[in-house]
Protein backbone atom coordinates (compact mmCIF):
# COMPACT_ATOMS: atom_id res chain seq x y z
CA UNK A 1 0.00 0.00 0.00
CA UNK A 2 1.44 3.34 -0.94
CA UNK A 3 1.34 6.03 1.68
CA UNK A 4 -1.25 8.79 1.54
CA UNK A 5 1.26 11.51 2.17
CA UNK A 6 4.97 11.17 1.76
CA UNK A 7 7.31 14.01 2.57
CA UNK A 8 11.00 13.75 1.83
CA UNK A 9 13.79 16.15 2.76
CA UNK A 10 11.56 19.16 3.03
CA UNK A 11 13.37 22.42 3.80
CA UNK A 12 12.32 26.00 4.08
CA UNK A 13 14.20 29.12 5.04
CA UNK A 14 13.28 32.77 5.30
CA UNK A 15 15.38 35.82 4.72
CA UNK A 16 15.37 38.72 7.09
CA UNK A 17 16.58 42.08 5.89
CA UNK A 18 19.24 43.55 8.15
CA UNK A 19 20.44 46.80 6.67
CA UNK A 20 22.28 45.85 3.51
CA UNK A 21 22.81 42.23 4.40
CA UNK A 22 20.22 39.52 4.52
CA UNK A 23 20.11 37.07 7.34
CA UNK A 24 19.03 33.55 6.59
CA UNK A 25 16.67 31.92 9.05
CA UNK A 26 16.20 28.22 8.65
CA UNK A 27 12.63 27.32 9.54
CA UNK A 28 12.69 23.69 8.50
CA UNK A 29 15.51 21.38 7.57
CA UNK A 30 15.30 17.96 5.96
CA UNK A 31 11.96 16.85 7.27
CA UNK A 32 10.79 13.46 6.07
CA UNK A 33 7.80 11.43 7.14
CA UNK A 34 5.03 9.28 5.75
CA UNK A 35 1.40 9.19 6.72
CA UNK A 36 -0.94 6.33 5.83
CA UNK A 37 -4.71 6.38 5.44
CA UNK A 38 -6.67 6.28 8.71
CA UNK A 39 -3.60 7.05 10.78
CA UNK A 40 -2.73 10.02 12.94
CA UNK A 41 0.61 11.75 12.99
CA UNK A 42 1.29 14.17 15.81
CA UNK A 43 3.79 16.97 15.44
CA UNK A 44 5.16 18.29 18.69
CA UNK A 45 7.58 21.11 19.33
CA UNK A 46 8.01 24.46 21.00
CA UNK A 47 7.12 27.77 19.37
CA UNK A 48 9.56 28.64 16.64
CA UNK A 49 10.39 25.01 16.00
CA UNK A 50 8.74 25.08 12.59
CA UNK A 51 5.45 23.34 13.33
CA UNK A 52 3.31 25.98 11.72
CA UNK A 53 5.70 26.36 8.79
CA UNK A 54 5.35 22.66 8.11
CA UNK A 55 1.56 22.96 8.17
CA UNK A 56 1.72 25.93 5.82
CA UNK A 57 3.92 24.00 3.39
CA UNK A 58 1.53 21.08 3.40
CA UNK A 59 -1.52 23.15 2.55
CA UNK A 60 0.35 25.19 0.02
CA UNK A 61 0.32 28.59 1.67
CA UNK A 62 4.12 28.61 1.38
CA UNK A 63 6.37 26.95 -1.17
CA UNK A 64 9.18 24.71 0.01
CA UNK A 65 12.78 25.53 -0.96
CA UNK A 66 13.65 21.94 -1.58
CA UNK A 67 12.18 18.52 -1.00
CA UNK A 68 9.25 16.62 -2.32
CA UNK A 69 5.68 16.08 -1.24
CA UNK A 70 3.94 13.02 -2.63
CA UNK A 71 0.23 12.42 -2.42
CA UNK A 72 -0.70 8.74 -2.87
CA UNK A 73 2.54 8.13 -4.71
CA UNK A 74 2.31 11.12 -7.05
CA UNK A 75 4.67 14.06 -6.64
CA UNK A 76 2.55 17.19 -6.38
CA UNK A 77 2.96 20.92 -6.64
CA UNK A 78 0.98 21.53 -3.50
CA UNK A 79 0.67 25.27 -3.97
CA UNK A 80 -1.62 24.55 -6.88
CA UNK A 81 -4.30 25.18 -4.35
CA UNK A 82 -7.40 24.63 -6.52
CA UNK A 83 -6.35 21.13 -7.35
CA UNK A 84 -5.39 19.84 -3.93
CA UNK A 85 -7.65 21.59 -1.46
CA UNK A 86 -10.05 18.66 -1.81
CA UNK A 87 -7.51 16.33 -0.36
CA UNK A 88 -5.93 18.30 2.43
CA UNK A 89 -8.03 20.52 4.67
CA UNK A 90 -6.95 22.75 7.50
CA UNK A 91 -8.58 23.50 10.85
CA UNK A 92 -7.49 26.55 12.76
CA UNK A 93 -6.87 27.04 16.43
CA UNK A 94 -9.80 29.26 17.26
CA UNK A 95 -12.99 28.16 15.53
CA UNK A 96 -14.83 31.29 16.62
CA UNK A 97 -12.35 33.63 15.05
CA UNK A 98 -11.75 31.70 11.86
CA UNK A 99 -15.40 31.90 10.78
CA UNK A 100 -16.90 34.94 9.12
CA UNK A 101 -19.28 36.53 11.64
CA UNK A 102 -21.43 38.10 8.92
CA UNK A 103 -22.11 34.90 7.05
CA UNK A 104 -24.61 32.21 7.85
CA UNK A 105 -23.17 28.77 8.29
CA UNK A 106 -25.12 27.36 5.35
CA UNK A 107 -23.91 30.17 3.12
CA UNK A 108 -20.35 29.55 4.18
CA UNK A 109 -20.57 25.85 3.38
CA UNK A 110 -22.26 26.65 0.08
CA UNK A 111 -19.38 28.95 -0.86
CA UNK A 112 -16.89 26.19 -0.25
CA UNK A 113 -18.83 23.90 -2.60
CA UNK A 114 -19.41 26.59 -5.20
CA UNK A 115 -15.74 27.43 -5.51
CA UNK A 116 -14.34 23.94 -5.37
CA UNK A 117 -16.87 21.56 -6.89
CA UNK A 118 -19.12 21.28 -9.93
CA UNK A 119 -22.28 20.38 -8.01
CA UNK A 120 -25.49 22.23 -8.88
CA UNK A 121 -27.74 23.98 -6.36
CA UNK A 122 -29.80 20.96 -5.42
CA UNK A 123 -26.78 18.69 -5.02
CA UNK A 124 -25.08 21.33 -2.93
CA UNK A 125 -28.07 21.55 -0.61
CA UNK A 126 -28.11 17.80 -0.15
CA UNK A 127 -24.41 17.73 0.49
CA UNK A 128 -24.63 20.48 3.12
CA UNK A 129 -27.45 18.68 4.89
CA UNK A 130 -25.52 15.43 4.85
CA UNK A 131 -22.38 17.00 6.25
CA UNK A 132 -24.21 18.81 9.03
CA UNK A 133 -25.92 15.58 10.00
CA UNK A 134 -22.66 13.70 9.95
CA UNK A 135 -21.27 16.10 12.54
CA UNK A 136 -24.30 15.98 14.77
CA UNK A 137 -25.73 19.36 13.79
CA UNK A 138 -29.30 20.04 12.74
CA UNK A 139 -30.58 21.26 9.38
CA UNK A 140 -31.71 24.58 10.80
CA UNK A 141 -28.17 25.27 11.98
CA UNK A 142 -27.45 26.22 8.37
CA UNK A 143 -29.46 29.39 8.99
CA UNK A 144 -27.45 30.35 12.07
CA UNK A 145 -24.69 32.91 12.35
CA UNK A 146 -21.46 31.84 14.06
CA UNK A 147 -22.14 33.84 17.22
CA UNK A 148 -25.27 31.78 17.90
CA UNK A 149 -23.25 28.64 18.47
CA UNK A 150 -21.47 27.51 21.59
CA UNK A 151 -17.78 26.72 21.55
CA UNK A 152 -18.15 23.03 20.88
CA UNK A 153 -20.67 23.54 18.11
CA UNK A 154 -18.39 26.11 16.48
CA UNK A 155 -15.62 23.55 16.41
CA UNK A 156 -18.09 21.21 14.73
CA UNK A 157 -18.94 23.88 12.16
CA UNK A 158 -15.24 24.34 11.45
CA UNK A 159 -14.99 20.59 11.01
CA UNK A 160 -17.98 20.64 8.68
CA UNK A 161 -16.27 23.25 6.53
CA UNK A 162 -13.24 21.02 6.32
CA UNK A 163 -15.07 17.75 5.76
CA UNK A 164 -17.59 18.92 3.18
CA UNK A 165 -15.09 18.31 0.37
CA UNK A 166 -14.45 14.74 1.53
CA UNK A 167 -10.76 15.20 2.25
CA UNK A 168 -8.28 12.44 2.86
CA UNK A 169 -6.14 14.39 5.31
CA UNK A 170 -7.06 16.88 7.96
CA UNK A 171 -4.51 19.19 9.51
CA UNK A 172 -5.45 20.27 13.02
CA UNK A 173 -3.31 23.21 14.07
CA UNK A 174 -3.73 23.37 17.86
CA UNK A 175 -7.44 22.90 17.26
CA UNK A 176 -7.98 20.96 20.46
CA UNK A 177 -5.82 22.94 22.84
CA UNK A 178 -8.08 25.78 23.82
CA UNK A 179 -11.18 23.68 24.41
CA UNK A 180 -12.65 22.82 27.78
CA UNK A 181 -11.92 19.27 28.91
CA UNK A 182 -15.40 17.82 28.49
CA UNK A 183 -15.78 19.53 25.13
CA UNK A 184 -12.39 18.28 24.06
CA UNK A 185 -13.42 14.77 24.94
CA UNK A 186 -16.48 15.16 22.72
CA UNK A 187 -14.46 16.43 19.76
CA UNK A 188 -11.80 13.76 20.22
CA UNK A 189 -14.50 11.11 20.18
CA UNK A 190 -15.95 12.64 17.04
CA UNK A 191 -12.55 12.67 15.32
CA UNK A 192 -11.84 9.09 16.29
CA UNK A 193 -15.23 8.01 15.03
CA UNK A 194 -14.71 9.78 11.70
CA UNK A 195 -11.32 8.20 11.34
CA UNK A 196 -12.78 4.80 12.01
CA UNK A 197 -15.68 5.22 9.58
CA UNK A 198 -14.27 7.33 6.76
CA UNK A 199 -10.60 6.44 6.97
CA UNK A 200 -9.48 10.01 7.49
CA UNK A 201 -5.86 10.72 8.28
CA UNK A 202 -4.98 13.45 10.74
CA UNK A 203 -1.94 15.60 11.15
CA UNK A 204 -2.18 16.86 14.68
CA UNK A 205 -0.09 19.84 15.66
CA UNK A 206 -0.20 20.24 19.40
CA UNK A 207 1.59 20.77 22.66
CA UNK A 208 -0.55 18.47 24.72
CA UNK A 209 1.38 15.23 25.10
CA UNK A 210 -1.45 13.45 26.89
CA UNK A 211 -3.62 13.92 23.88
CA UNK A 212 -0.82 12.85 21.55
CA UNK A 213 -0.41 9.66 23.44
CA UNK A 214 -4.09 8.97 23.31
CA UNK A 215 -4.98 9.63 19.70
CA UNK A 216 -1.86 9.48 17.55
CA UNK A 217 -0.22 6.47 15.97
CA UNK A 218 3.03 8.14 15.10
CA UNK A 219 4.74 11.26 16.28
CA UNK A 220 7.38 13.66 15.12
CA UNK A 221 9.23 15.97 17.47
CA UNK A 222 10.60 19.14 15.94
CA UNK A 223 13.39 21.09 17.54
CA UNK A 224 14.71 24.29 15.96
CA UNK A 225 13.60 23.27 12.51
CA UNK A 226 15.07 19.80 12.58
CA UNK A 227 13.66 16.41 13.43
CA UNK A 228 14.51 15.51 17.00
CA UNK A 229 12.62 12.27 17.27
CA UNK A 230 10.17 10.37 15.16
CA UNK A 231 8.51 7.02 15.11
CA UNK A 232 5.60 5.20 16.64
CA UNK A 233 4.12 7.11 19.57
CA UNK A 234 4.66 4.29 22.03
CA UNK A 235 8.30 3.91 20.97
CA UNK A 236 9.05 7.60 21.31
CA UNK A 237 7.44 7.75 24.73
CA UNK A 238 9.27 4.63 25.86
CA UNK A 239 12.75 5.64 24.79
CA UNK A 240 13.22 9.20 23.60
CA UNK A 241 16.62 9.83 22.05
CA UNK A 242 16.90 13.60 21.77
CA UNK A 243 17.46 15.74 24.88
CA UNK A 244 14.55 18.01 24.05
CA UNK A 245 12.15 15.08 23.77
CA UNK A 246 13.28 13.78 27.13
CA UNK A 247 12.71 17.18 28.70
CA UNK A 248 9.29 17.43 27.11
CA UNK A 249 8.18 14.00 28.27
CA UNK A 250 9.54 14.62 31.75
CA UNK A 251 7.67 17.89 32.07
CA UNK A 252 4.40 16.23 31.14
CA UNK A 253 4.54 13.27 33.49
CA UNK B 1 -6.70 31.26 60.60
CA UNK B 2 -9.19 31.75 57.81
CA UNK B 3 -7.91 34.28 55.35
CA UNK B 4 -10.89 34.53 53.10
CA UNK B 5 -14.32 33.29 54.03
CA UNK B 6 -17.15 33.61 51.55
CA UNK B 7 -20.56 32.10 52.03
CA UNK B 8 -23.31 32.04 49.43
CA UNK B 9 -21.79 34.53 47.06
CA UNK B 10 -24.27 35.41 44.35
CA UNK B 11 -23.42 37.53 41.34
CA UNK B 12 -26.25 38.75 39.15
CA UNK B 13 -26.43 40.80 36.00
CA UNK B 14 -29.33 43.08 35.21
CA UNK B 15 -30.50 42.75 31.61
CA UNK B 16 -33.61 43.88 29.78
CA UNK B 17 -34.88 40.30 30.04
CA UNK B 18 -34.50 40.25 33.79
CA UNK B 19 -31.87 39.22 36.27
CA UNK B 20 -29.34 36.65 35.16
CA UNK B 21 -27.70 34.78 37.95
CA UNK B 22 -24.19 34.10 36.74
CA UNK B 23 -22.86 32.81 40.03
CA UNK B 24 -25.29 31.02 42.29
CA UNK B 25 -24.54 30.76 46.00
CA UNK B 26 -20.91 29.76 45.91
CA UNK B 27 -19.01 29.26 49.15
CA UNK B 28 -15.27 29.49 49.23
CA UNK B 29 -12.77 29.66 52.04
CA UNK B 30 -9.02 29.93 52.12
CA UNK B 31 -6.64 29.38 54.99
CA UNK B 32 -3.29 31.08 55.29
CA UNK B 33 -0.70 29.42 53.11
CA UNK B 34 -3.24 27.25 51.33
CA UNK B 35 -3.25 26.54 47.62
CA UNK B 36 -6.70 26.08 46.21
CA UNK B 37 -7.67 25.34 42.67
CA UNK B 38 -10.87 26.64 41.13
CA UNK B 39 -11.83 24.54 38.14
CA UNK B 40 -14.68 24.99 35.71
CA UNK B 41 -15.39 25.28 32.03
CA UNK B 42 -15.45 28.60 30.25
CA UNK B 43 -18.52 30.55 31.26
CA UNK B 44 -18.83 28.86 34.63
CA UNK B 45 -18.11 32.09 36.49
CA UNK B 46 -14.57 31.42 37.69
CA UNK B 47 -13.24 34.76 36.61
CA UNK B 48 -16.33 36.52 37.96
CA UNK B 49 -15.67 35.15 41.41
CA UNK B 50 -12.04 36.24 41.25
CA UNK B 51 -13.06 39.69 40.13
CA UNK B 52 -15.69 39.91 42.83
CA UNK B 53 -13.08 39.10 45.46
CA UNK B 54 -10.76 41.80 44.20
CA UNK B 55 -13.71 44.14 43.67
CA UNK B 56 -13.08 45.12 40.07
CA UNK B 57 -16.48 44.22 38.64
CA UNK B 58 -18.32 47.20 37.27
CA UNK B 59 -21.60 48.50 38.61
CA UNK B 60 -23.91 46.47 36.38
CA UNK B 61 -23.12 43.37 38.36
CA UNK B 62 -24.97 42.94 41.60
CA UNK B 63 -22.94 41.13 44.22
CA UNK B 64 -24.56 39.73 47.34
CA UNK B 65 -23.24 37.34 49.94
CA UNK B 66 -24.27 36.00 53.32
CA UNK B 67 -20.75 36.32 54.57
CA UNK B 68 -17.72 37.88 52.96
CA UNK B 69 -14.88 38.38 55.34
CA UNK B 70 -11.20 38.95 54.90
CA UNK B 71 -9.03 38.04 57.89
CA UNK B 72 -12.00 38.27 60.19
CA UNK B 73 -13.08 41.65 58.92
CA UNK B 74 -16.48 41.84 57.28
CA UNK B 75 -15.90 43.29 53.84
CA UNK B 76 -19.58 43.96 53.23
CA UNK B 77 -19.73 46.43 56.10
CA UNK B 78 -16.66 48.57 55.46
CA UNK B 79 -16.77 51.52 53.11
CA UNK B 80 -15.59 51.19 49.53
CA UNK B 81 -12.53 53.32 50.28
CA UNK B 82 -11.52 51.14 53.19
CA UNK B 83 -12.17 48.02 51.21
CA UNK B 84 -9.98 49.11 48.36
CA UNK B 85 -7.22 49.90 50.81
CA UNK B 86 -7.36 46.48 52.41
CA UNK B 87 -7.54 44.62 49.12
CA UNK B 88 -4.82 46.73 47.61
CA UNK B 89 -2.60 45.85 50.53
CA UNK B 90 -3.25 42.13 50.79
CA UNK B 91 -4.51 40.65 47.55
CA UNK B 92 -2.75 40.51 44.20
CA UNK B 93 -4.08 39.14 40.97
CA UNK B 94 -2.57 37.84 37.76
CA UNK B 95 -4.77 38.20 34.73
CA UNK B 96 -5.39 35.90 31.80
CA UNK B 97 -3.49 37.48 28.97
CA UNK B 98 -0.35 39.12 30.30
CA UNK B 99 0.61 40.95 27.13
CA UNK B 100 -2.82 42.57 27.08
CA UNK B 101 -2.94 43.52 30.74
CA UNK B 102 0.42 45.29 30.70
CA UNK B 103 0.53 48.89 29.56
CA UNK B 104 1.73 48.85 25.95
CA UNK B 105 2.99 52.42 26.06
CA UNK B 106 5.36 52.12 29.01
CA UNK B 107 8.56 50.20 29.51
CA UNK B 108 8.33 47.10 31.63
CA UNK B 109 10.81 48.42 34.20
CA UNK B 110 8.78 51.56 34.71
CA UNK B 111 5.59 49.56 35.26
CA UNK B 112 7.30 47.23 37.67
CA UNK B 113 8.77 50.09 39.70
CA UNK B 114 5.35 51.67 39.88
CA UNK B 115 3.93 48.51 41.44
CA UNK B 116 6.31 48.62 44.41
CA UNK B 117 4.58 50.33 47.33
CA UNK B 118 6.40 53.15 49.11
CA UNK B 119 6.33 51.67 52.58
CA UNK B 120 8.46 48.72 51.55
CA UNK B 121 11.38 50.97 50.67
CA UNK B 122 13.46 51.86 53.69
CA UNK B 123 15.58 54.92 53.33
CA UNK B 124 15.46 58.66 52.93
CA UNK B 125 13.43 60.20 50.18
CA UNK B 126 16.48 60.91 48.04
CA UNK B 127 17.46 57.27 48.15
CA UNK B 128 14.04 56.03 47.07
CA UNK B 129 14.47 56.02 43.27
CA UNK B 130 17.65 54.04 43.60
CA UNK B 131 16.13 51.59 46.09
CA UNK B 132 13.09 51.20 43.91
CA UNK B 133 15.17 50.20 40.94
CA UNK B 134 17.19 47.80 43.03
CA UNK B 135 14.04 46.20 44.35
CA UNK B 136 12.59 45.87 40.83
CA UNK B 137 15.73 44.07 39.67
CA UNK B 138 15.59 41.79 42.69
CA UNK B 139 11.97 40.97 41.87
CA UNK B 140 12.85 40.05 38.31
CA UNK B 141 15.59 37.78 39.57
CA UNK B 142 13.11 36.19 41.94
CA UNK B 143 10.77 35.19 39.13
CA UNK B 144 13.65 33.72 37.18
CA UNK B 145 14.55 36.48 34.75
CA UNK B 146 18.31 36.91 34.70
CA UNK B 147 18.65 39.39 31.89
CA UNK B 148 17.08 42.29 33.82
CA UNK B 149 18.89 45.03 31.91
CA UNK B 150 17.23 44.18 28.61
CA UNK B 151 13.83 43.26 30.00
CA UNK B 152 13.45 46.45 32.04
CA UNK B 153 14.02 48.57 28.96
CA UNK B 154 11.68 46.75 26.61
CA UNK B 155 8.02 47.29 25.90
CA UNK B 156 5.54 44.45 26.47
CA UNK B 157 5.15 43.71 22.76
CA UNK B 158 8.86 42.99 22.49
CA UNK B 159 8.71 40.21 25.04
CA UNK B 160 7.37 36.70 24.73
CA UNK B 161 4.16 35.69 26.46
CA UNK B 162 6.03 33.67 29.08
CA UNK B 163 8.30 36.57 30.05
CA UNK B 164 5.30 38.91 30.20
CA UNK B 165 3.57 36.51 32.57
CA UNK B 166 6.68 36.40 34.75
CA UNK B 167 6.74 40.19 34.83
CA UNK B 168 3.09 40.14 35.90
CA UNK B 169 3.96 37.78 38.72
CA UNK B 170 6.84 40.01 39.75
CA UNK B 171 4.42 42.94 39.89
CA UNK B 172 1.95 40.89 41.90
CA UNK B 173 4.45 39.79 44.53
CA UNK B 174 6.02 43.24 44.79
CA UNK B 175 3.80 44.11 47.74
CA UNK B 176 4.15 40.78 49.57
CA UNK B 177 0.46 39.91 49.28
CA UNK B 178 -1.24 37.41 51.58
CA UNK B 179 -3.30 36.01 48.73
CA UNK B 180 -2.40 35.68 45.09
CA UNK B 181 -5.19 35.04 42.64
CA UNK B 182 -3.96 33.57 39.37
CA UNK B 183 -6.67 33.67 36.74
CA UNK B 184 -5.75 31.16 34.02
CA UNK B 185 -2.07 32.09 34.20
CA UNK B 186 -0.94 29.50 31.68
CA UNK B 187 -3.45 29.52 28.84
CA UNK B 188 -1.16 31.44 26.51
CA UNK B 189 1.98 29.51 27.36
CA UNK B 190 3.75 26.39 26.15
CA UNK B 191 3.92 23.27 28.22
CA UNK B 192 7.54 23.67 29.35
CA UNK B 193 7.01 27.29 30.42
CA UNK B 194 3.76 26.28 32.09
CA UNK B 195 5.55 23.85 34.35
CA UNK B 196 8.12 26.52 35.19
CA UNK B 197 5.40 28.96 36.14
CA UNK B 198 3.54 26.55 38.37
CA UNK B 199 6.78 25.68 40.14
CA UNK B 200 7.38 29.38 40.66
CA UNK B 201 3.95 29.85 42.23
CA UNK B 202 4.46 26.77 44.38
CA UNK B 203 7.81 28.04 45.63
CA UNK B 204 6.33 31.40 46.66
CA UNK B 205 3.60 29.55 48.43
CA UNK B 206 6.09 27.51 50.40
CA UNK B 207 8.72 30.17 51.07
CA UNK B 208 6.48 33.07 51.96
CA UNK B 209 3.34 31.32 53.08
CA UNK B 210 1.40 33.14 50.42
CA UNK B 211 -2.01 31.64 49.75
CA UNK B 212 -2.71 30.94 46.08
CA UNK B 213 -6.07 30.69 44.38
CA UNK B 214 -5.38 29.03 41.06
CA UNK B 215 -8.12 29.38 38.49
CA UNK B 216 -8.01 27.21 35.41
CA UNK B 217 -10.02 25.01 33.11
CA UNK B 218 -7.34 22.37 32.93
CA UNK B 219 -7.91 19.93 35.70
CA UNK B 220 -4.65 18.07 35.19
CA UNK B 221 -2.33 21.01 35.82
CA UNK B 222 -4.37 22.37 38.72
CA UNK B 223 -4.51 18.99 40.38
CA UNK B 224 -0.77 18.66 40.39
CA UNK B 225 -0.06 21.91 42.21
CA UNK B 226 -2.89 22.42 44.67
CA UNK B 227 -3.95 20.99 48.02
CA UNK B 228 -7.63 21.74 47.74
CA UNK B 229 -9.96 21.96 44.83
CA UNK B 230 -13.31 23.57 44.10
CA UNK B 231 -15.21 22.59 41.00
CA UNK B 232 -17.71 24.96 39.42
CA UNK B 233 -20.33 24.21 36.83
CA UNK B 234 -22.37 27.03 35.33
CA UNK B 235 -21.95 29.24 38.35
CA UNK B 236 -22.83 26.60 40.90
CA UNK B 237 -20.33 25.08 43.25
CA UNK B 238 -20.40 21.40 42.47
CA UNK B 239 -17.84 19.91 44.75
CA UNK B 240 -14.97 21.04 46.93
CA UNK B 241 -12.46 19.29 49.09
CA UNK B 242 -9.01 17.80 49.26
CA UNK B 243 -7.52 17.42 45.77
CA UNK B 244 -6.15 13.89 46.01
CA UNK B 245 -9.21 12.56 47.79
CA UNK B 246 -11.48 14.14 45.24
CA UNK B 247 -9.55 12.80 42.26
CA UNK B 248 -9.60 9.36 43.77
CA UNK B 249 -13.25 9.36 44.62
CA UNK B 250 -15.44 12.15 43.28
CA UNK B 251 -18.95 12.40 44.65
CA UNK B 252 -20.54 14.54 41.99
CA UNK B 253 -21.30 13.21 38.50
CA UNK B 254 -19.80 16.32 36.92
CA UNK B 255 -16.46 15.95 38.70
CA UNK B 256 -16.56 12.29 37.79
CA UNK B 257 -17.06 13.14 34.12
CA UNK B 258 -14.35 15.79 34.26
CA UNK B 259 -11.82 13.36 35.63
CA UNK B 260 -12.84 10.65 33.20
CA UNK B 261 -12.52 12.94 30.20
CA UNK B 262 -8.83 13.64 30.78
CA UNK B 263 -6.59 10.87 29.41
CA UNK B 264 -3.96 11.62 32.05
CA UNK B 265 -6.13 10.29 34.86
CA UNK B 266 -6.89 7.13 32.91
CA UNK B 267 -3.51 5.47 32.54
CA UNK B 268 -4.96 2.07 31.76
CA UNK B 269 -7.20 3.41 29.00
CA UNK B 270 -5.90 2.01 25.70
CA UNK B 271 -5.05 4.61 23.01
CA UNK B 272 -7.62 5.40 20.33
CA UNK B 273 -10.61 4.44 22.43
CA UNK B 274 -13.39 6.98 22.90
CA UNK B 275 -13.14 9.17 25.96
CA UNK B 276 -15.95 9.55 28.44
CA UNK B 277 -17.93 12.68 27.70
CA UNK B 278 -21.20 14.11 28.95
CA UNK B 279 -23.73 14.64 26.18
CA UNK B 280 -24.73 18.15 25.16
CA UNK B 281 -22.95 21.36 25.95
CA UNK B 282 -22.90 24.05 28.61
CA UNK B 283 -26.14 26.08 28.58
CA UNK B 284 -25.85 29.79 27.93
CA UNK B 285 -26.60 32.19 30.75
CA UNK B 286 -29.89 33.21 29.15
CA UNK B 287 -31.21 29.67 29.12
CA UNK B 288 -30.18 28.18 32.41
CA UNK B 289 -32.09 25.12 33.58
CA UNK B 290 -33.77 25.44 36.95
CA UNK B 291 -32.56 23.50 39.93
CA UNK B 292 -29.29 21.67 39.50
CA UNK B 293 -27.81 23.20 36.38
CA UNK B 294 -26.17 19.96 35.34
CA UNK B 295 -29.64 18.37 35.24
CA UNK B 296 -30.21 18.00 31.47
CA UNK B 297 -26.75 16.53 30.91
CA UNK B 298 -26.45 14.44 34.03
CA UNK B 299 -26.49 10.65 33.55
CA UNK B 300 -28.23 10.04 36.90
CA UNK B 301 -30.69 12.93 36.87
CA UNK B 302 -34.07 12.22 38.41
CA UNK B 303 -37.23 14.10 39.24
CA UNK B 304 -35.77 15.67 42.37
CA UNK B 305 -33.04 17.42 40.39
CA UNK B 306 -35.32 20.36 39.48
CA UNK B 307 -34.69 21.59 43.03
CA UNK B 308 -31.30 23.08 43.66
CA UNK B 309 -29.42 20.68 45.92
CA UNK B 310 -27.93 22.16 49.06
CA UNK B 311 -24.25 21.84 49.82
CA UNK B 312 -23.74 18.63 51.78
CA UNK B 313 -20.62 17.49 53.52
CA UNK B 314 -18.84 14.30 54.33
CA UNK B 315 -15.66 14.92 56.35
CA UNK B 316 -14.35 18.10 54.82
CA UNK B 317 -15.57 17.08 51.40
CA UNK B 318 -18.45 19.23 50.20
CA UNK B 319 -20.71 18.31 47.33
CA UNK B 320 -24.05 19.47 46.05
CA UNK B 321 -25.97 16.63 44.51
CA UNK B 322 -29.15 14.77 45.38
CA UNK B 323 -27.67 11.49 44.25
CA UNK B 324 -23.94 11.56 44.98
CA UNK B 325 -21.73 8.73 43.86
CA UNK B 326 -21.24 7.46 47.38
CA UNK B 327 -20.93 3.77 46.75
CA UNK B 328 -17.43 2.70 47.64
CA UNK B 329 -16.81 0.51 44.64
CA UNK B 330 -14.88 2.57 42.14
CA UNK B 331 -16.73 3.02 38.89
Amino acid sequence: MSALLEVTELSKSYFKQRGLTRKKIIALQNISFTLHTAKTLAIVGETGSGKSTLAKLLVGIEKPDSGEIRLSGQPVEISNYKKYNHVIRFIFQDAGRSLNPLQKVGQMLEDVLRFSTILDIEQRRIKIRKTLKQLGLLDEHAEYYPHMFSGGQLQRVALARALILDPKLLILDEALTALDPSLRAQIVNLLLELQHKEGLAYLLITNNLQLVRHISDEMLVLYQGGMADSGLTTDVFANPTHDYTKKLINSAF
Amino acid sequence: MLLLDIKNLTIELETPEGLIRAVDRVSLSLREGETRGLVGESGSGKSLIAKAIVGVLNRRWRITADRFSWMGQDMLQVSTEQRRKIIGRDIAMIYQEPSRSLDPTAEVGEQLEEAIPNHLLEGHWWQKPFLRKKKAIALLHKVGIRDHQNIMQSYPYQLSEGICQKVMIAMAIAKNPKLLIADEPTTALESTTQAQLFRLLASFNQLKGMAVLLISHELESVARYTQNLSVLYCGQLVESGDTTAMLKHPFHPYTHALIKSVPEFQPELPPKTPLYALPGSIPTLQHLPIGCRLGPRCPNARKECVKTPILDRLQNHYYSCHFPLLSRDDT
